[in-house]
């Protein structure tokens, strides 16, 4: 098995960064090759450190942690990224990407990397230990399309918010910065929110369905803290969501705006209860504190 | 092997010669070839004429079978029956690596008026079609102009020069309302004035899909003038300007009023019910036709005066600027190494026969030498064999190097001539 290590893809990521910084200075094939380059490569060491650790945990990576989880929704917006890049050499996804697949890589190193208690429970019969594992995937794969969407949608809202600043400002386009027009940056912010609040929704209903099954092994109470806050998020996110479908032809400045609230809102509550999960909260989805040799 | 190139363009020339020495129809360039044909038989030929330059490249084996400066002189003067006076100082000639590099820099924008401007390439391409239709391309000119294509294919990957735009009309539509609409065949267009600039933003805009164009103007005729030129355009009253701007989209004002025409108030009635809906505003009349302030009314009003336009036009400029020296440090390198590729041509067929000549010297003794020796075996009879390769081998050696040297600098025809006479290379 080849021995690969979260910093490897980190600093991969961390050149493919200052290679984007870069493109302000002036279009250069060498520079987009070192790019694409490390890209790839942070690409392929990212995914052989999701499959060691699923392979080590014999779980996949949506469920062996809360870190791997981090880790999962990082790959597939480099996926993204890489994608994009391809196709089009001079779009700049990558200035808003890549940070945050940063923070997500950086967020992962201060989460649990042990699994979650329900999956580790012995006294559920092989029939209910089956169900519990598939409605626990179904769970974890639904908020983690529908946060890849929130990311999207984030990543497109900063995108319109610059070109609107540069249009309004009557500022050049800047050499190897281009981005798409505000018409297309707003109707796909309208369809990452459109797609990602029922998949989180879904995601929020399957975890009821979770501590339904586990409740006699693990019970599960709805007050605790990641559950609520969870729903308080929710909450937000399905009010956002109402007024886009109720609101006719809303202003694209304003849905930008809405969404970096109601998307950043969620991503930094998502990230620090998984982050308070892994230091000691008293919580269903705590999976112990971290092992540092997951690092290294 | 040479190659030249007679021409003139806006650096050279005042525009009315320019105009006087160009091949502006089919029928120019199809009599054009048919004269050069026959009177330069052995030459090959291509003919690049645009508002901005005519050129005419040659190239042939033969030295003496190059068309002189004078002659291609001449020929513009009988074609176009302009006397050889009035334009022969105008006339440049560049050729062997020079005409490369003059073609390359022509084909990279680096030459144009216009720095960067991306017509030209397709000119090029359009001239080496017209002249391979006439047959009057060969050898030489397909491996110059396919190199051309490839060079500029290059320069436009590897820098900036055609990034940015230049003049006001693609920069207000280019840079600007291509980054706030993503389409503009669903897009309502008002003009408002029917000047020229005007025109040239409406071709551009018609480039992008538009098809609903409204136009008002205070004189109804040169309204309808525009309308004309414009499918599907509509000219409307000019006391309906209001109505009419509520239902626009995008908005080119051209006027030459002496007060806005369009204040602050009255555009902020005018959004009051359509806050969601972005307007864009392309004020290119001096002295403005729309109050500055319109601009902040809300999110959705981009608003963009001659003067804004202009700035991002010279910051393109200075832009492209920057980027001339790396463009010529390639288009140096594809010469050097067009160049090299061409003198290897013309050396190869001389190399080749030189080598051949001298093996069948040493087969032909090897034989004698067998038929001579009978007790000698196979084995001795190879080993003489290997011998004698390397012996021809190591004498050819210091003269093909030398012209390899040679050619470095150019086709040498001295020493090929040397070659031929030394050691009876015939053609």
């Amino acid at each position: 098995m080849v021995n690969v290590n979260v910093i490897c893809f980190l600093a991969s990521y961390s050149v493919v960064l200052i290679m984007e910084l870069m493109r302000l200075l002036g279009r250069s094939p060498v520079r987009r090759t070192i790019m694409l380059l490390f890209g790839t490569a942070g690409f392929a060491a990212h995914t052989l450190y999701l499959m060691n650790r699923s392979n080590q945990a014999n779980l996949p990576p949506l469920l062996s942690s809360s870190h791997d989880w981090l880790l999962v929704l990082a790959w597939i917006s480099i996926l993204m990224y890489l994608f994009l890049t391809t196709i089009d050499r001079n779009l700049a996804i990558g200035l808003f990407v890549i940070p945050l697949v940063l923070f997500l890589i950086a967020a992962a190193y201060f989460v649990s990397d042990s699994s979650m208690p329900v999956l580790n429970v012995s006294n559920l019969r092989d029939a209910q230990q089956a169900a519990l594992r598939r409605w626990v995937m179904l769970h974890a794969s639904l908020l983690v399309f529908g946060i890849a969407g929130v990311i999207v949608g984030l990543v497109l809202s900063l995108m319109y918010l610059v070109q609107h600043r540069r249009l309004k400002h009557k500022q050049t386009m800047q050499r190897g910065l281009r981005l798409p027009s505000l018409a297309v940056l707003s109707r796909w912010n309208w369809w990452a929110v459109i797609i990602s609040v029922p998949l989180l929704t879904l995601g929020l209903a399957t975890g009821f369905g979770v501590a339904f099954l586990s409740d006699e092994a693990v019970p599960v109470s709805m007050a605790d803290p990641v559950i609520m806050i969870y729903g308080v998020a929710w909450a937000v996110m399905a009010a956002f969501f109402a007024w886009l479908l109720t609101t006719r032809r809303p202003a694209g400045k304003q849905v930008a705006w809405m969404t970096i609230w109601a998307f950043g809102f969620l991503l930094v509550t998502l990230v620090g209860l998984q982050v308070l999960a892994g230091s000691g909260l008293d919580s269903f989805h705590a999976g112990g504190t971290r092992d540092s040799s997951g690092l290294v | 092997m040479n190659l030249q190139v007679v021409y003139c363009n806006h650096q050279t020339a005042e525009l009315d010669i320019r105009e006087r020495l160009a091949f502006a129809t089919s029928d120019q360039l199809s009599n054009a070839y048919e004269y050069l044909r026959s009177h330069f038989p052995q030459t090959e030929l291509v003919l690049l004429s645009t508002c901005n330059r005519v050129e005419l490249y040659t190239a042939q084996e033969s030295q003496d079978d190059a068309p002189s400066h004078q002659d291609i002189a001449h020929f513009f003067s009988d074609f176009h029956e302009i006397p050889l006076t009035d334009f022969f100082d105008d006339l440049l000639e560049r050729t062997g690596p020079d005409a490369v590099r003059h073609l390359f820099q022509v084909v990279s924008s680096v030459d144009s008026m216009v720095l960067g401007e991306p017509q030209i390439v397709s000119q090029v391409k359009e001239a080496y079609r017209t002249a391979t239709e006439y047959e009057a391309c060969g050898p030489l000119t397909h491996a110059l102009f396919q190199g051309a294509i490839r060079v500029s294919s290059r320069v436009r990957t590897e820098t900036g020069l055609t990034e940015g735009r230049v003049s006001i009309a693609s920069v207000a539509v280019g840079e600007f309302g291509k980054s706030i609409f993503d389409r503009f065949d669903d897009k309502t267009v008002l003009v408002i004035g029917a000047g020229e600039m005007a025109e040239e933003t409406l071709r551009y805009l018609s480039n992008e899909g538009v098809r609903r164009i409204n136009i008002v103007n205070r004189s109804p005729d040169r309204a309808r003038a525009l309308a004309e030129r414009w499918p599907g355009a509509q000219v409307h009253a000019y006391e309906k300007l209001e109505e009419l701007l509520v239902g626009a989209d995008v908005i080119v004002s051209t006027t030459g009023s002496e007060k806005p025409i369009v204040s602050v108030g009255q555009f902020s009635r005018i959004r009051r019910n359509h806050l969601d809906k972005p307007v864009f505003i392309l004020d290119l009349g001096a002295p403005r036709d729309f109050e500055p302030g319109i601009g902040q009314i809300d999110d959705g009003v981009f608003l963009y005066d001659i003067d804004d336009l202009e700035t991002t036009c010279e910051q393109n400029r200075i832009a492209r600027g920057t980027e001339v020296e790396r463009a010529l440090e390639i288009i140096d390198d594809e010469t050097d190494r067009f160049m090299r590729e061409i003198y290897h041509r013309a050396t190869g067929p001389i190399v080749k026969r030189l080598r051949e000549q001298w093996h069948d010297i040493s087969q032909t003794e090897v034989r004698s030498l067998k038929s001579k020796l009978g007790h000698l075996g196979n084995d001795d009879l190879k080993a003489i064999e290997r011998s004698m390769e390397r012996l021809v081998n190591k004498l050819l050696h210091p003269p093909l190097e030398a012209l390899k040297d040679e050619a470095r600098e150019g086709t040498p025809h001295g020493l090929l001539d040397a070659l031929k006479r030394l050691f009876h290379i015939k053609d």
